[in-house]
């Protein structure tokens, strides 16, 4: 294959990949996952606090982030997502949700897990409850005792009774809570005694017989997943250390919106000034820069629709700050290829040398630029944290994707044009006459330079 | 696009004297007392309300309804963005419960929805954080880059390079201190991207300057350096300009968020595009000037 069968192959794979990126991408709004400044909802981060004698370990945090999920559920949304921040933080992200104020208050909920003696309950609408269903029945503050806390827990397990094959949940207790739990067994055999978290009664076993070593089984009529739940439940109780807000961001969803429109009128006009600015500049090499941003800003948002597609992406504000950066990076790395090929034609090349060496030439220089601001992005991805990453993301995805059409566009279209074209007109494309007698010749002083 | 021939060199202490004022100017703005910086909620916990589409909603109304709602030290500026009117409002709450609880008292007070609310709440101990590891990445990011010069190019690039790095982020974080702009982890990540990028303005220049200083006869170090910039010019013009378009189109069109990142790049673009011509290139060149075998073709060419 020679270079202009090449390079023409270089154009074709480029437009291929135009094409492919607007069938992935239309339409935009659904096909890009907005993130949750622009969906509005609810976004915070709850961090583990540790102490001096309960240090935050990965263990910790995977039982900090089952109980967060417990308490997610209990707000009964769908599409929650709760990832981990660093080694001592959850991010906890809750689209579209209604009443931010009643899942701040059960997410920030401080977790008290109690055991209370169903006959000392005051409220007698209560304790019937507790007869008919023994879960999910909500204590009024005052009208009950805790005659032991969740602390006492040591660990919980779900297990399979090895006699009669029955699911249960398994618990053992620190040597204060056995001697409490001791006496309140012995003292109770045929009682209810409810396992309350959070002021809500999540089981109320009946005692079957005195338990003197804290070795204690709960069984009923549980699936797997109940007992798990309960599993949790008691967990919760033994959790070291305190979870509290780092961060919290209640985003109205008509704000999000506007905030979007907003950031696509932006980038629109962006991008509609820049082609201006290169179109008259640049006469009909501006035309192909316009045209490679048009491949580029396609390419870029087919990538975005793509991630977003495989879960990997979210647009966010600061994200669409990154898209306009690299706007102007992308519109930066054409003008660089620009102005080597003119150069090297005003040190006398030919047109067609001058866009081979010229391209080539002005494309390493827009990669060594490109990979200065990637690295940025990079370190800046890694190590910071908060929102300014959807900026870091974007900016490097954006850097990857001006690469790859200044290899598959850029370059070969300038290449191609330079064969003749441009040597026919060179008035229109706006680039200075040949020099045809110094071809060939010695170099002009400066020589061939770096840029 | 016919080539320049501007004596930038000849007048570096212009050239100086501006940067020197400059400095002054913002270390002194970052000093004084009346001054100084205004450091985001993310930096020292606290919460900002932003409403947008607030309609006819006085700032004196907005005031009461906080007041109403037993917020203290309600700090309410009003924004305008597209012609969409709005309010930034910054407490000192830290507690996300009682934050949200009053945006909404507020909401229902001034009569405006609440999906117009956006509440951000900050705990104390995380703005730490936040601070340290954005101080981490501007570090880590100027310290890569500079690296990379070092490797690719010759120490005294590098360190002229930083000079101009340092000049950059003071006049910068002046600008800030000047306008009363409020310095958030946007400013710090759009900061740190520009000066990278910016700093590869300079990099051209002397990569340029490399170039000639190759086969340097009849010239001085000074008179080939101004040459190299002149070279390069127009392509620094077209790449600062073409950057800066959108990221001015995002100042003048976006909401509060993308102003910040716009405030900050637009800045550093400027003043990067400035101090690779204005500082880094004729401090380059008069420390190569002063090596032996350039001093010598000072002596014979500097006044030709």
């Amino acid at each position: 294959m020679d270079q202009k069968q090449q390079n023409i192959l270089l154009l074709a794979i480029a437009l291929v990949l135009m094409v492919a990126s607007w069938a992935i991408l239309w339409p935009p709004q659904k096909q890009i996952t907005q993130g949750l400044d622009i969906q509005g909802g609810l976004s915070v981060i709850l961090t583990a606090q540790e102490t001096t004698t309960s240090p935050v370990t990965a263990s910790v945090m995977d039982r900090a982030e089952l109980i967060v999920r417990n308490r997610v559920d209990r707000l009964g949304v769908r599409e929650a997502s709760i990832q981990r921040q660093g080694n001592d933080s959850l991010l906890v992200q809750i689209p579209g949700i209604k009443n931010a104020q009643e899942a701040l208050a059960v997410l920030g909920s401080t977790g008290q897990l109690e055991f209370v003696d169903v006959q000392s309950i005051t409220d007698t609408a209560t304790v019937a409850a507790l007869a008919a269903a023994d879960k999910n029945v909500k204590l009024k503050p005052g009208t009950y005792e805790p005659f032991m806390t969740g602390e006492v827990v040591r660990n919980a397990a779900v297990q399979q009774n090895p006699t009669t094959g029955e699911i249960e949940v398994t618990l053992t207790m620190n040597s204060a809570g056995t001697k409490t739990w001791a006496d309140y067994t012995a003292a109770n055999i045929g009682k209810q005694v409810a396992i309350v978290l959070d002021g809500t009664v999540q089981s109320a076993p009946v005692v079957q017989s005195a338990i003197p070593d804290g070795q204690t089984a709960i069984s009923g009529s549980f699936t797997a997943e109940t007992a798990k739940q309960l599993k949790t439940v008691l967990e919760t109780g033994s959790l070291p250390v305190s979870l509290e807000f780092s961060e919290s961001r209640v985003v109205g969803p008509t704000l999000g919106q506007d905030s979007l429109r907003q950031g696509v009128l932006a980038v629109a006009i962006g991008l509609a000034l820049v082609a201006l600015y290169v179109l008259i500049f640049y006469r009909g090499l501006g035309l192909l820069t316009v045209g490679s941003l048009i491949i580029f800003a396609s390419f870029f948002l087919g990538i975005l629709a793509l991630l977003s597609r495989a879960g990997f992406f979210a647009l966010t504000l600061p994200g669409i700050a990154g898209i306009v950066l690299t706007i102007g990076l992308a519109a930066d790395s054409s003008i660089l290829i620009l102005e080597r090929f003119i150069e090297e034609v005003r040190m006398g090349k030919t047109i067609r040398s001058a866009a081979n060496s010229g391209s080539r030439h002005g494309m390493y220089t827009s990669i060594d630029a490109d990979i200065v601001t990637f690295v940025s992005a990079a370190v800046l991805y890694f190590v910071a944290i908060g929102p300014v990453r959807g900026f870091a993301l974007t900016l490097m995805i954006g850097i990857v994707c001006d690469i790859v059409m200044m290899v598959l566009f850029k370059r070969p279209a300038l290449v191609l044009l330079g064969e003749s074209a441009i040597g026919k007109a060179p008035a229109f494309w706006g680039v200075p006459k040949e020099r045809a007698a110094v071809t060939g010749s010695k170099p002009q002083k400066g020589g061939v330079a770096g840029v | 696009m016919s080539r320049f021939n501007i004596d930038f060199l000849g007048h570096r202490n212009i050239m100086f004297a501006i940067s020197g004022v400059l400095l002054v100017v913002s270390i002194a703005a970052l000093l004084l007392p009346s001054f100084g910086l205004h450091f985001g909620i993310e930096f020292q916990g606290g919460t900002s309300i932003s409403v947008v589409n607030s309609g006819d909603v006085s700032i004196e109304q907005m005031r009461a309804a906080f007041a109403a709602a037993g917020v203290q030290n309600a700090n309410i500026q009003t924004t305008d963005t597209q012609g969409v009117k709005g309010f930034i409002i910054r407490t000192e709450v830290t507690n996300p419960d009682e934050a949200a609880a009053s945006a909404q008292k507020v909401a229902a007070a001034v009569k405006l929805p609440n999906d117009t609310f956006l509440v951000t709440t900050i705990g104390p101990g995380w703005g730490k954080n936040i601070t340290n590891r954005a101080l981490l990445a501007l570090g880590l990011s100027i310290a890569a880059i500079l690296l990379y010069i070092s490797v690719r190019f010759e120490y005294k690039m590098s360190i002229t390079a930083v000079v101009a790095l340092v000049h950059d982020i003071l006049i910068t974080l002046g600008i800030y201190a000047l306008l009363g702009a409020e310095v958030t982890p946007n400013t710090i990540a759009a900061l740190l991207t520009i000066l990278g990028y910016s700093l590869y303005d300079t990099v051209v220049v002397f990569h340029r300057m490399k170039e000639n200083s190759q086969h340097l006869v009849k010239q001085s170090f000074m008179q080939m350096a101004n040459e190299s910039i002149n070279e390069v010019l127009m392509r620094s013009i077209n790449t600062t300009v073409s950057s800066l378009i959108p990221v001015l189109v995002m100042l003048f069109f976006g909401g509060e968020t993308l102003k910040d990142f716009a405030l900050a790049l637009s800045i550093g673009l400027l003043v990067g595009a400035y101090s690779s011509i204005g500082v880094a290139t004729p401090l380059y060149a008069m420390w190569k000037e002063s090596e032996p075998k350039y001093a010598a073709l000072k002596k014979k060419y500097a006044n030709a």
